[in-house]
């Protein structure tokens, strides 16, 4: 197993809180309780200082074996025609599991990021892009662009991981950071955003400004001379440096485009990367990534042929009659509200009113896994770092399975 | 527990068995010698006047890893849905697909019902190796492997750049083999990838990377000999530079003489091919390739055949698939630079018989198929999903095994391309001996798999049998029977029992002190750590299913 001998630390360990998944983490056992003794990321201190919570399944709130919670949930499922498996923060090999399930008990898998991933994936559909990945961001771009106001408070890390740092082919004092967005989260320091060229907008502004900048990149003059508050004057300066560039990178996050058709504005982006790419080299980067968004795209992929491309919960149409909510990770994100019978799989420290919940290990804390970094291509083994009697959810689910038949 | 297969016509060039009658005995899943007359046969197969071949295995196919990932993300319109039953529903969805980029199982399923019991993939970034076995893990039948890609990382071209010595180099190739679980070696469009991060568009084998001062040649040069000084079986393979590109022909012919005599396996070497002549300026040069392979003994090759429809481009070559993009069909298409390792491009391409260069590539292929004389040293292979996907080996078979079949599908063809090939004059038909040397004998030889692709007493029972059909495509698309590792598999063409295959690796021995100036290397410019990048046995076994054999 890829788990950390839990008696000798500080242990080196890997943080699922973002889709960064910084596997620098140090961590050292005081007095049974783990600390995080670096880096100072809010996200990772969370995710690895919380103690274990409610460790017993619990059937209509009351203390259940796993094993009689596991017979309630064949039966909710046996009943149900058609389920809806939703949350799924999970691993890979947690995915896996669901995935198994959910072809045995025709349901309906939808992540809880669903609404987000698939502004990226109509892009991917549709057109395609150029991208790249973290660790050619740390060693070639010369111009970082952020298109939005928020990327610090997804991957808290970003700038002082991969723009901050020195790289290969270009020194961090080199490196030009554009932001086309709201001053940023103010409370984390680098140097490198700290003299960012700031292009004041909201998030509801971007698709005219990243329409404007695409006709400025491929070389067509504006009549206009503002576009939603910024100066066009501005906008050519920006394409122009765009143009100079080495190596441009150009990262956005899909969460935060939070309005209608937002998949046309991450499309102005790629197509103005294309056309960077015919003169020059340049590369579009989606950021942000949680709850193992890109691990259950991914896996869903190769299992069944298909994108995990499911919004089940925004489709008014669909009539489940049992939901599954899994979610490992973030016990502060909470189930949708449902009339359904509601099953709840996951983190010991979810507040909850469900039916049945059966607390798991959570992967990269009490048991080994993997996931994928949000720029997909980096998959990473976690660790187990902490002594619990936690079953994995593939161990559930597994027994569940059998309980099926 | 001893299975019997009676009477068979066995097809079994390792052993110089050219349609021998023999009985095969099957102990513990290998292939025995006779057994005793006190041992007891639990179970005889009859299969007189049933055509016996080891199980099939390819040595070239795209089954795992991001960029197949990809296409199938950016392509739900290839897709199709179909219903099983069982065993296959067993494992298989209802959103199972059967088109160019198939879902795991059903890359396994579709594999072993046409006979065959290994695939490999050949383009593994280092850095992606996890996905890769992930994704081959979930892979059912047939056992896995793969070629871990080098030679466009910034680590390599340092060292080569800074003329480290070839030690040095040979243990990182080492290093490399052990970190990702891969079984060879594999250089894509020598320091192509990596001069496109610098933005050159095409890279000639003795034209400099403008960054690092080095040439293709020098990296062919030196990867190749790590390769051979470490004994790994697998010789370097090589995707030229200039895949694709009208002329790319004397690429090709240079690249076999760049690495002084050492053994390299120039891959898909239908799509590097290609002359200038003609109103088109694009020709065949099939016959110079194929004069060349017949000359260089140190060189094998497989040839990436293309057949009409569509299908989906995923390689390596980020600098030419780039450059690709504009005949996507649909138009869309993925380019990834990755980790300072490698890259990706991803096109959908729909290949159109009367399309002049279409036809002309289908032409090439076979032509190089037709021409090569020794069949030790050509593979049949579409590069799957590159030239067409593997499920259309029956129909490629044919082709090669049956002339007049050849002739008509040519007849049918663009004009223009008929007029610039000379297939019609080549009249030689593959024999089954022939077709078993390049599907097994040949393959498993070339990869180092001892105890594959031959029925001698000691060999995994990975055994394959066929009705003697005077079509081949009909023939060689459903086996009367498989045997995987000793088990029966599919019967009459359909799976009848699930199982996981292994996957196969090389660890050859190196110094670890390797790891001390690597470790530096990741810490300045990496953004994961050492440990992380390298891929431990465990996590292959800890799903139970999961296996490894090194070699």
């Amino acid at each position: 197993m890829k788990s950390a001998n839990i008696n000798t630390f500080p242990i080196t360990a890997t943080c699922p809180a973002c889709g960064l998944l910084c596997d620098d983490i140090a961590l050292e056992n005081i007095n049974h309780q783990l600390k995080v003794t670096k880096p100072n990321c809010a996200k990772t201190v969370a995710f690895f200082e919380r103690a274990i919570g409610e460790n017993t399944s619990l059937i209509a709130g009351k203390p259940a074996t796993l094993q009689e919670a596991i017979l309630k949930v064949a039966e909710i499922l046996k009943q149900a025609h058609k389920p809806i498996f939703t949350g799924l923060g999970t691993d890979v090999q947690g995915y896996r599991a669901l995935y198994s399930l959910s072809q045995k008990t025709s349901a309906r898998l939808t992540h809880m990021n669903a609404t987000s991933m698939a502004r990226n994936l109509k892009v991917l559909q549709s057109t395609g892009w150029q991208t790249t990945t973290l660790t050619e961001v740390k060693n070639r771009a010369d111009v970082i662009v952020c298109f939005g106001s928020d990327l610090l408070s997804h991957n808290a890390r970003f700038f002082e991981r991969f723009v901050d740092a020195d790289g290969m082919f270009v020194s961090a004092k080199n490196r030009q950071v554009v932001v086309l967005g709201e001053a940023s989260n103010q409370a984390i320091k680098s140097d490198a955003l700290q003299a960012a060229w700031v292009l004041p907008c909201r998030a509801t502004d971007l698709p005219s400004i990243t329409i404007a900048l695409r006709a400025l990149v491929a070389g067509k003059q504006l009549k206009a001379t503002k576009i939603a508050g910024v100066k066009v004057g501005d906008l050519q300066t920006f394409a122009d440096k765009l143009k100079a560039a080495k190596y441009a990178v150009l990262t956005w996050v899909a969460k935060d485009l939070d309005f209608d058709h937002a998949e046309l504005t991450i499309q102005n982006i790629t197509e103005t990367v294309a056309i960077l790419n015919k003169t020059t080299r340049a590369a579009g980067l989606p950021l942000g990534g949680s709850d193992g968004d890109t691990s259950a795209n991914n896996a869903n992929t190769w299992l069944s042929g298909f994108a995990l491309n499911d919004d089940a919960l925004n489709d008014e149409h669909a009539e489940h009659d049992a939901m599954l909510w899994v979610n490992s990770f973030s016990p502060e994100k909470a189930s949708p509200q449902t009339d359904m019978p509601l099953i709840i799989i996951g983190n010991s420290n979810i507040q909850h009113q469900a039916e049945v919940f059966i607390p798991i290990a959570i992967p990269g804390l009490d048991c080994s896994g993997t996931l994928f970094r949000v720029d997909s291509s980096v998959v990473l083994p976690l660790k187990k770092v902490r002594e619990n009697n936690l079953p994995t959810l593939a161990e559930v689910l597994c027994q569940l399975e059998e309980r099926l038949k | 527990m001893i299975t019997l297969l009676k009477n068979g016509k066995l097809y079994d060039p390792a052993h110089s068995k050219n349609g021998v009658v023999e009985d095969i005995y099957i102990r513990d899943g290998r292939i025995t010698s006779k057994p005793s007359q006190t041992e007891k046969i639990n179970q005889t197969y009859d299969l007189t006047g049933k055509i016996v071949m080891a199980g099939a295995i390819d040595m070239h196919s795209h089954i795992g890893g991001g960029k197949v990932n990809i296409a199938r993300m950016m392509l739900p319109e290839f897709q199709e849905t179909k219903n099983y039953s069982e065993p296959e529903a067993h494992i298989c969805t209802p959103n199972c697909s059967h088109m160019a980029t198939p879902n795991t199982s059903d890359t396994g399923f579709r594999y072993i019902e046409m006979g065959y019991t290994a695939a490999f993939e050949p383009a593994i970034l280092p850095i992606n190796a996890r996905q890769a076995h992930l994704e081959m893990a979930d892979t059912p039948m047939i056992d896995k492997g793969g070629y871990a890609m080098l030679g466009n990382d910034d680590y390599f071209l340092r060292l080569l750049s800074q003329k480290a010595d070839q030690k040095v180099i040979n243990n990182y190739v080492a290093w490399t083999l052990h970190a990702t679980q891969a079984i060879g070696i594999k250089v894509v469009n020598p320091g192509g990838i990596s001069a496109f991060k610098f933005n050159q568009r095409r890279l000639n084998l003795d034209e400099n990377n403008v960054h690092y001062q080095v040439t293709p040649r020098e990296i062919l040069k030196s990867l190749s000999r790590a390769v051979h000084d470490l004994g790994i079986a697998k010789p370097l393979h090589v995707h030229c530079n200039n895949l694709g590109a009208a002329g790319n022909f004397q690429t090709t012919l240079d690249t076999m003489g760049a690495s002084d005599g050492v053994p390299m396996h120039l891959t898909h070497i239908q799509f590097h091919s290609y002359g200038t002549e003609g109103d088109k300026k694009f020709s065949s040069a099939a016959a110079q390739i194929s004069e060349a392979l017949n000359n260089n003994q140190h060189i094998t090759a497989d040839v990436g055949q293309i057949l009409f429809g569509q299908t989906v481009t995923a390689s390596g070559d980020s600098m030419m698939q780039h450059l690709n993009t504009k005949h996507a069909n649909p138009k869309k298409s993925v380019i990834m630079d990755i980790e300072c390792d490698a890259g990706c491009g991803v096109v959908p391409f729909k290949y159109r018989d009367q399309n002049y260069v279409n036809a002309l590539q289908w032409a090439i292929g076979l032509e190089i198929f037709l021409s090569v004389e020794d069949p030790w040293r050509i593979f049949l292979t579409t590069d799957h999903p590159n030239g067409a996907p593997f499920t259309s080996y029956p129909h490629l078979i044919r082709l090669l095994m049956d002339k007049s079949f050849r002739n008509e599908v040519f007849a049918k063809l663009n004009l223009d391309a008929q007029a610039m090939s000379n297939l019609t004059s080549l009249n030689r038909e593959y024999s089954l001996y022939e077709i078993a040397i390049m599907t097994r004998a040949g393959a498993a030889k070339l990869i180092g798999l001892n105890d594959r692709g031959h029925l001698g007493a000691g060999a995994a029972a990975d055994i394959t049998i066929y009705t003697d059909q005077p079509d081949r495509e009909a023939m060689f698309a459903k086996p009367d029977y498989v045997f995987k590792d000793g088990e029966l598999v599919v019967k009459d063409g359909k799976v009848v029992k699930v199982v996981w295959g292994k996957t196969h690796t090389t660890k050859p021995a190196f110094d670890i002190g390797v790891e001390q100036d690597l470790k530096k290397y990741f810490d300045k410019y990496h953004t994961i750590q050492l440990d992380n990048f390298k891929i431990s046995d465990d996590e292959f076994a800890d799903d139970g299913r999961g296996k490894i054999v090194t070699h």
